[in-house]
């Protein structure tokens, strides 16, 4: 039983993080270096939770939380490619912009008395397993994945031979923000209701996990189930003991983080990271 | 100004109307709330104080890293980290020897805290803004694990330490009801301390030339290297001094949220003032009264989200104006 629980835990607290964590992927392997995806994930988790309230239908909440999450991308790609904000500042702003935006939206409108229509768990488990593996043969054995990992490693050549990878970006964006959207709505939708701390800090988990996974897919959601398998033990070892002292909750919480630093340390980032990262 | 900017102009400038209206509050009450709620009364204007001293000086510290080229993401675990350790130590030394060394410490803390990003830069490569993210979440968990654990106070249930002597907080001058800390003071003196070292020393020189040309700087003779690092661990000793101030001067104890973000406000108010290290006053006070405003206008039936909307917004804008600018100056 404990080992059933364990398993379901894992699986849904990685699955937000992959969801993100893919989707920052075709940000930066189109170039534009994506620190918002927490913001754009908590776009997706507010407007799921207003929608959802607001209709009683969980698809229609689903489907608005796509677009909206795709809306903030979408903002992002203007900012970074047509008026030339470095990344870390757009990304900043849209992480505020979101932050401002959820608060206000989920005071204003979110009534606390309505039932927020939820999908059931398994799908976002479902859609969160399969897609990095739709996208690791996506990249590996399509046009389109050697057109976005050819422009996020010289952008450069890749207009000399004519491929405009503004184009790309905005496309790539696109996908960032609906797979941002889907993330949120799994962790409103496993959460069971909705605040602006619901994301706390998964977005910058799933950078984390990305650049452990090297901005490869298949590595990328391995580094989130390892994220998931802390989160998951930290939930099911809280205030027992383990070899004769309790861990606080947040050495647990620490661990995603800590192994990321090392990693950066240990491997550096730079040889693995796409070579156009920020690149105009 | 051009057409693109005008456009993202408008655009801003619709979405607040758009996010105004929305709260059937008419915006001349908006406006005039934001104004009284944080500049109406003594005690409204020391509390916006409050809200403007760790922005100030956190704003400082991105700035310093901000002109060598790196972005100091981690001020807020820096703060937090400052912050706990100058209470940490003001708590066991009397007097104000305890709030002149607690804020020391908190230097000291918030500088090691930004040690490895400039260190992984520097030899390893990866971009400071990743490490300082991951450093910046270790940061607030661990203050809340210390509070929690080994250094959660007697008093009180709540995640907090114990309440410091008044003794050995940092003193205030009282106006009647305007409390001034003398922690302002010294944001003051640093901002204009900065601005003349950054402009007319040779080691601010070579900061702004290792920010502006990396490589250029390097064929000039500049240990680039070096001054990245000592860049970043400034920085870091700034913004933990500026959290220490907070709990010295201000909050009296540390409790981990006791931060709404100062950090990364701060990162705003360096983008507002630019190259400009005169503009962080002003955009720290901005960014103050902002925040403090913002809880009179929940009161009115506007929720708090708007002020971060408008930071948001502002940033944006200022951002692409600056562009611009450094693109018509042909740099």
């Amino acid at each position: 039983m404990a080992a059933n629980v364990f398993v379901v835990n894992t699986l849904v607290m990685t699955v937000p993080m992959a969801l993100a964590a893919i989707g920052g992927m075709f940000s930066e392997r189109s170039g534009v270096m994506n620190i918002a995806l927490e913001g754009k994930m908590l776009m997706g988790a507010c407007t799921l939770a207003l929608v959802g309230a607001a209709t009683g239908n969980p698809w229609i909440a689903l489907g608005a939380a796509m677009v909206v999450a795709t809306i903030m991308s979408l903002i992002h790609a203007v900012l970074t490619q047509i008026y030339k904000l470095d990344h870390v500042v757009s990304g900043m702003a849209i992480n505020a912009l979101a932050l401002g935006s959820a608060k206000f939206l989920s005071d204003k409108f979110l009534d606390a008395s309505k039932q927020i229509a939820f999908l059931p768990m398994e799908v976002f488990v479902g859609l969160g397993l399969l897609i990095p593996f739709l996208t690791a043969a996506w990249l590996r054995w399509t046009r389109g994945g050697l057109r976005l990992m050819a422009t996020g490693s010289d952008p450069e050549k890749c207009r000399q031979i004519g491929l405009e990878p503004v184009k790309v970006r905005y496309e790539s964006l696109i996908v960032t923000g609906v797979l941002c959207g889907i993330a949120g709505s799994a962790i409103v939708t496993n959460a069971g209701q909705f605040g602006e701390y619901v994301t706390a800090g998964k977005g910058f988990m799933a950078l984390a996990a990305l650049i452990l996974g090297g901005w490869r897919p298949l590595p990328t959601l391995l580094a989130c189930l390892g994220f998931g398998v802390t989160q998951a033990l930290q939930l099911q070892l809280q205030g027992s003991h383990l070899m004769g002292a309790s861990l606080p909750s947040e050495a647990w919480n620490a661990t995603p983080y800590l192994v990321t630093l090392l990693a950066l340390i240990v491997l550096g980032a730079k040889n693995r990271a796409p070579a156009g990262l920020g690149k105009p | 100004m051009n057409w693109r900017l005008s456009v993202l102009v408008v655009a801003v400038v619709a979405l607040l109307g758009v996010a105004i209206m929305s709260t059937q509050v008419p915006p001349a009450t908006v406006f005039k709330t934001l104004f009284e709620g944080s500049l109406g009364s003594a005690s409204r204007i020391s509390d916006s104080l409050k809200e403007i001293t760790p922005l100030l000086i956190a704003g400082i510290a991105v700035f310093v890293a901000l002109q060598a080229g790196l972005f100091n993401i981690g001020a807020e675990g820096q703060l937090i980290l400052g912050a706990l350790s100058g209470v940490l130590v003001a708590q066991r030394i009397p007097g104000a020897a305890g709030w002149v060394l607690g804020s020391l410490a908190g230097m000291v803390v918030g500088g090691l805290w930004a040690l490895p990003a400039a260190l992984i830069k520097v030899y390893r490569n990866g971009h400071e803004v990743i490490s300082t993210i991951m450093l910046n979440n270790i940061a607030l968990l661990l203050g809340s694990a210390m509070v929690n654990g080994p250094f959660k106070g007697k008093l009180s249930g709540a995640p907090t330490t114990d309440p410091l002597d008044k003794g050995s907080m940092i003193p205030a001058l009282m106006i009647g009801n305007l409390r001034i800390s003398l922690a302002i003071f010294v944001g003051l003196a640093l901002a204009i301390g900065i601005a003349i070292w950054i402009r007319k020393s040779v080691r601010g020189f070579e900061l702004r030339a290792v920010g502006a040309n990396l490589r250029a700087a390097e064929f000039a003779g500049v240990e680039a290297k070096r001054v990245m690092i000592r860049a970043m661990v400034a920085s870091g000793a700034l913004a933990g001094l500026a959290g220490s101030f907070q709990s010295l001067g201000y909050e009296g104890r540390f409790y981990p949220d006791f931060s709404p973000g100062y950090g990364f406000d701060a990162l705003g108010v360096a983008l507002l003032a630019g190259t400009n290290p005169w503009g962080i006053l002003p955009a720290a006070a901005v960014f103050g009264i902002l925040n403090k405003g913002s809880s009179a206008l929940t009161i009115e039936g506007v929720p708090k989200g708007i002020t971060g909307i408008l930071l948001g917004l502002l940033i944006i804008v200022f951002a692409a104006v600056r562009y611009r600018e450094s693109k018509a100056s042909g740099s």
